[in-house]
């Protein structure tokens, strides 16, 4: 599977749309428009009318565009959103395939009506409530459109607090559920692993660093953020580093020779090498090219700026 | 959901231990759960039945609920026996299926109406002890409106079935318990959960771990307890209830949130910290708890009171 590299989602409130110039700046490789979870209900019309120019000015980085939307108000949302240039949607609390019926539904008609290919718009699912998670995989498969999932606020949702180990309460169980129906669906999981007490909002860059860090090794690609000084460290702890893939470099080497003795199992130092492990350090070349070729696409596009 | 019971401290006991019984309503616990099931040995099941119905009002003298826990494999004789007025809850242990509980439901539901009992005011304690429970936890939880509060997935008879050891420096029983109050919370019920506090000991009688746990678990959300040792049930009590501090915090929280309203901002950062309508809602959920911890405060108190008053017994100066 080569998915688009997306390791930074920066969230913008429509309501702030001043922001969107600062976030099409930030190197993010996925800029959000959010009408539901940083937009005050008294502001939500206004801010509905700011996302089509908004898209525009997203794309000047070089940022992939999606619209965060909420299920309550399908209709508003998406008509104020699926607009050309959009790549999809992130639907908030999701909790069951009807709505992702819905939800396909319109974007079916609206891609139509605006002149947008057939099937083009995606959908990620925001899994950030008990329900939701529990129907995980029925909501995975409601739809082809359907390419992410994620707990979003999952923790706020659903009042998670951190335990004294500084973990945030059911998250690891949560996260790994994810992870494991988000791949067994052949979808992206999107996260990262938050710990108390800087998390979310709070976060420093090292902080966002370390959750990128440990979320990658468990399994997620990238993670939504809010503030723009999170997008650097989201960006460089979803890429493998230079050490990762020099080590990935050497066990190739090392599994080639083998294969070149006849010889399919060997050591080097004291690491195992052998089919699977060469794989695995294949799959991470692949990703650390992807990145870096993501990250020249994003300068090229900020330079014609 | 309905207005949550407060649970925060509580003894199980062999019914058939009769000074653990007739002290009971002294202990200032929020329930008493009578036990039949593993502190009654087996020759003396049959007389253990037949004590319940006693049990109830003695043990409900200090305003404690009387919650009784069954045997898995005796539940008609069981049920027969325990549903009579004064009984809130029948915990039922190693519950495998969603068919047990809505027999369990269909016996208590025939019970309270032969007995006067106004129908659904027996909840049912649907434990799970087993892997077998666990892979069948959310039919189990949504089999009856009876129950009320879900989770655990720990104890021995956990461990015993899945084979892991039992006090060990690290949450042995992650899945289990994930997928337990993954379903309570998707089907809206009282979490039965606490954060993870390494125990390498055993103990059911340290005050002071006791304490600590109650207060991580608060700090977590979490608002139900219990225990087998009287020693652990005040600080369960204090452990439990919100201090002034926090009660204060929230009135604060809920001020500089009520400040956002009109700003066009959805979240301010104050010292360092977040104020946003997650916060609020913690701390409205924080008051809410704090005044029904002070309202079942009230309620034992006056249940003790009026207990030593019928035994013209002298109250000593102070009281838990």
């Amino acid at each position: 599977m080569s998915a688009r590299i997306r390791r930074s989602w920066l969230v913008v409130p429509m309501s702030k749309a001043e922001q969107i110039v600062r976030a099409s700046r930030s190197g993010a490789d996925v800029i959000v428009l959010d009408l539901v979870e940083f937009v005050a209900e008294e502001d939500k019309p206004a801010a509905r009318e700011r996302v089509q120019a908004a898209i525009r000015t997203a794309h000047a980085g070089g940022a992939e565009v999606f619209a965060q939307v909420d299920p309550e108000m399908l209709v508003a949302d998406l008509h104020a959103c699926a607009w050309p240039g959009l790549t999809g949607v992130i639907v908030s609390r999701l909790e069951s395939p009807q709505q992702v019926a819905e939800v396909n539904g319109l974007l079916a008609e609206l891609e139509v009506r605006r002149g947008i290919l057939h099937g083009a718009l995606e959908i990620v699912a925001a899994l950030e409530t008990a329900r939701g998670n529990h129907a995980a995989y029925d909501i995975g498969c409601a739809s082809p459109r359907i390419r992410g999932l994620t707990l979003g606020r999952a923790d706020l949702i659903m009042d998670l607090r951190p335990e004294p180990s500084g973990e945030i309460h059911l998250m690891p169980y949560l996260m790994q559920r994810l992870i494991g129906v988000a791949r067994a669906l052949g979808v992206t999981p999107i996260g990262a692993w938050w710990r108390a007490p800087a998390r979310g909002l709070l976060a420093g860059p090292d902080d966002t660093y370390h959750a990128a860090r440990r979320g990658r090794a468990i399994g997620f690609t990238g993670s939504l953020c809010i503030d723009v000084n999170q997008v650097e460290p989201l960006n460089r702890g979803f890429t493998p580093d230079d050490a990762e893939a020099a080590a990935a470099n050497e066990l190739i080497t090392a599994y080639r020779a083998g294969v070149a003795r006849g010889v399919a199992l060997s050591e080097q130092g004291d690491r195992l090498v052998d089919r699977g492990a060469a794989a695995q350090s294949l799959a991470l070349l692949d990703r650390a090219a992807a990145c870096a070729a993501r990250d020249r696409e994003k300068a090229e596009m900020a330079g014609r700026q | 959901m309905a207005t949550p019971q407060v649970r925060r401290s509580g003894l199980t006991m062999p019914v058939v231990t009769r000074r653990f019984v007739d002290h009971a309503w002294r202990r200032g616990c929020d329930f008493i759960n009578l036990d039949l099931e593993d502190s009654v040995p087996q020759h003396l099941k049959a007389h253990a039945r037949g004590l319940i119905k006693d049990a109830i009002p003695i043990v409900r003298k200090g305003g404690a609920e009387a919650f009784t826990r069954i045997n898995h494999d005796h539940v008609h004789a069981d049920l027969e026996a325990i549903v009579w007025p004064g009984l809130s809850k029948v915990n039922y242990p190693k519950a495998e299926s969603a068919e047990e509980i809505r027999l369990l439901d269909d016996v208590i539901t025939r019970l309270e109406r032969e007995r006067g009992i106004r129908p659904g005011t027996v909840e049912i304690g649907a434990n799970i002890e087993t892997a077998t429970g666990v892979a069948a936890a959310y039919d189990i939880a949504s089999a009856s409106p009876r129950v009320k509060e879900f989770g655990g997935g720990s104890g021995y008879d956990m461990s015993r079935d899945l084979g892991v050891e039992m006090f060990v420096g690290f949450e042995q029983f992650a899945y289990g318990k994930g997928e337990l109050e993954l379903a309570a919370r998707a089907l809206g019920l009282q979490v039965r959960a606490a954060p993870f506090v390494a125990n390498t000991t055993g103990s059911v009688s340290d005050a002071d771990r006791a304490f600590g746990e109650a207060q991580a678990a608060r700090k977590c959300g979490f608002r139900l307890g219990g225990g087998l040792n009287p020693a652990v049930v005040e600080p369960q009590n204090r452990g439990f209830t919100p201090t002034a501090e926090e009660v204060e915090d929230a009135r604060w929280v809920l001020e500089r949130h009520r400040e956002l309203a009109g700003t066009g901002d959805t979240w301010i950062v104050i010292d360092g910290r977040v104020i946003d309508r997650y916060e609020a809602a913690r701390a409205r959920d924080t008051l809410e708890w704090a005044a029904l911890c002070a309202e079942r405060d009230r309620e034992k108190a006056v249940a003790v009171l009026r207990t030593r008053a019928a035994m013209a017994e002298p109250t000593p100066p102070t009281s838990a």
